[in-house]
């Protein structure tokens, strides 16, 4: 596997994320020469633990979430944040939990648009939408680099195509501006050489900072 | 969903059962030590409670982990009749972190058990799987080294075949079929329903034993 990080739009305090900045970041895209290939998606499912009462759901882990990628058809990833943990499944996993009963889908994702092709990155843009609405929650993008698999031998070409896109973004003076945390990788047990445990612990990490963004837009507003 | 039969055998007649199953199978067999963790959910989790098995397959360089769930078996007149258990089962690869992860979700320990011995995978109307193994008890946590046999002097044998809801019968019969060929050394049936080793087992072992197996059957 190839590495890529996973970028999540941030807005300036004080604004959200709409379809037009969304459409701004494409065109940015394709204005460093970015050429369109095809559509793409990713689902990721947030769980909740299945009690008798709903007291009893403080008892476990509120950061249990899954996610299917594209490059992985027959697999499916497990993430425990809080305690560091990444599982990856065959697919049939989503078939024996839910024969399980014991956590059920509290909400479900999907990032989902186009890909790219720039030299020897691949660039994925995406919107974070509910399964069952419209409403844009958040942009996140996957700059792949295909010629390394080492997390440490693409840190410095990976930073510096960074500088170059955040430079191309900011030409549009958009309120807010492309993040990239990396997690620890290590304190999942993960070594230097890039997997898709890798890309599915990068997005249980986008996704805690959508949450924590939405969350402060909330408390502002209250 | 799977077809299983089980049985007993007397470890004294194993070896016979291995040159019956080779001739019958026509495939090699396959060294099985698996380390299974059965796991069950804890008292507040879920509105019944759930069990999983994690399997560590100990014969591989490096062990391999599937979780498995068995469910619920057929139920009816028809399933009655029939002397193969029709159950439903879901399993998965998993990477090494499974049994972090169930803790993690609130499954306790259970029970664990060590299971050695051999396996033959062949084609014969249904993709059957002949199981023949002792099953160990660990004195300590985890320690498979340090394991010792539940019943010692007995083995299980297990015969499983994958099935669908539109083909199960052909699988039922392709498996009663299969172990027909095996009661004169032991007799097979549903888990659950015990039926003890085979007056016939230690004759038809020391057959087995001088003529090396070439006797058609």
């Amino acid at each position: 596997m190839t590495l890529k990080w996973v970028l999540h739009w941030q807005p300036n305090a004080g604004s959200t994320v709409n379809s037009q900045i969304l459409s701004e970041v494409s065109q940015c895209v394709e204005s460093i020469n970015g050429v369109k290939e095809g559509r793409w998606r990713a689902t990721l499912t947030f769980y909740k633990p299945h009690t008798r009462e709903q007291s009893m759901a403080v008892d476990f882990p509120r950061d249990f979430l899954g996610i299917s990628l594209p490059e992985q058809p027959n697999k499916y990833y497990f993430i425990i944040r809080g305690q560091r943990i990444v599982l990856e499944a065959d697919s049939s996993i989503q078939t024996l939990m839910e024969k399980l009963q014991s956590y059920k889908t509290r909400v479900a994702l999907h990032f989902d648009g186009f890909q790219y092709q720039l030299g020897d990155f691949q660039l994925r843009v995406g919107k974070v939408v509910p399964t069952h609405s419209e409403n844009l929650r958040g942009i996140v993008m996957e700059v792949e680099y295909l010629p390394i698999s080492s997390v440490e031998k693409a840190r410095q070409i990976m930073e510096e195509f960074l500088d170059i896109w955040q430079e191309a973004v900011s030409k549009r003076s958009l309120p807010g501006h492309f993040m990239h945390m990396e997690p620890n990788f290590a304190e999942y047990g993960l070594a230097d050489h890039y997997t898709s445990q890798h890309t599915a612990v990068q997005y249980a990490t986008v996704m805690a900072q959508l949450i924590a963004t939405v969350q402060a837009v909330q408390s502002v507003r209250n | 969903m799977e077809c299983v039969v089980q049985g007993i055998i007397e470890t004294q007649h194993v070896e016979a059962l291995e040159i019956l199953l080779q001739g019958l199978c026509g495939v090699h067999k396959e060294r099985l030590r698996i380390h299974e963790i059965c796991l069950k959910s804890g008292p507040n989790l879920g509105v019944v409670a759930s069990e999983v098995r994690l399997l560590c397959d100990l014969e591989q360089p490096e062990s391999t982990w599937t979780v498995r769930h068995i469910g619920g078996a057929m139920r009816g007149a028809g399933a009655e009749q029939i002397s193969v258990l029709v159950r439903t089962m879901v399993e998965s690869k998993v990477s090494k972190n499974a049994l972090r992860l169930f803790y993690a979700l609130g499954y306790k320990l259970d029970h664990e058990l060590l299971r050695v011995g051999f396996t033959f995978h062949f084609q014969r109307g249904a993709q059957i799987t002949v199981t023949v193994s002792s099953v160990n008890k660990m004195l300590k946590l985890h320690a498979t080294d340090e394991a010792v046999p539940v019943t010692p002097g007995i083995q299980l044998v297990e015969v499983t075949a994958p099935a669908s809801a539109e083909n199960y019968s052909e699988v039922v019969a392709a498996v009663s079929s299969f172990c027909e060929y095996l009661a004169p050394l032991l007799h097979l049936s549903k888990p659950g329903i015990s039926t003890g080793v085979v007056p016939t087992a230690a004759a038809a072992a020391a057959s087995l034993m001088s003529d090396g197996g070439g006797t058609p059957l």
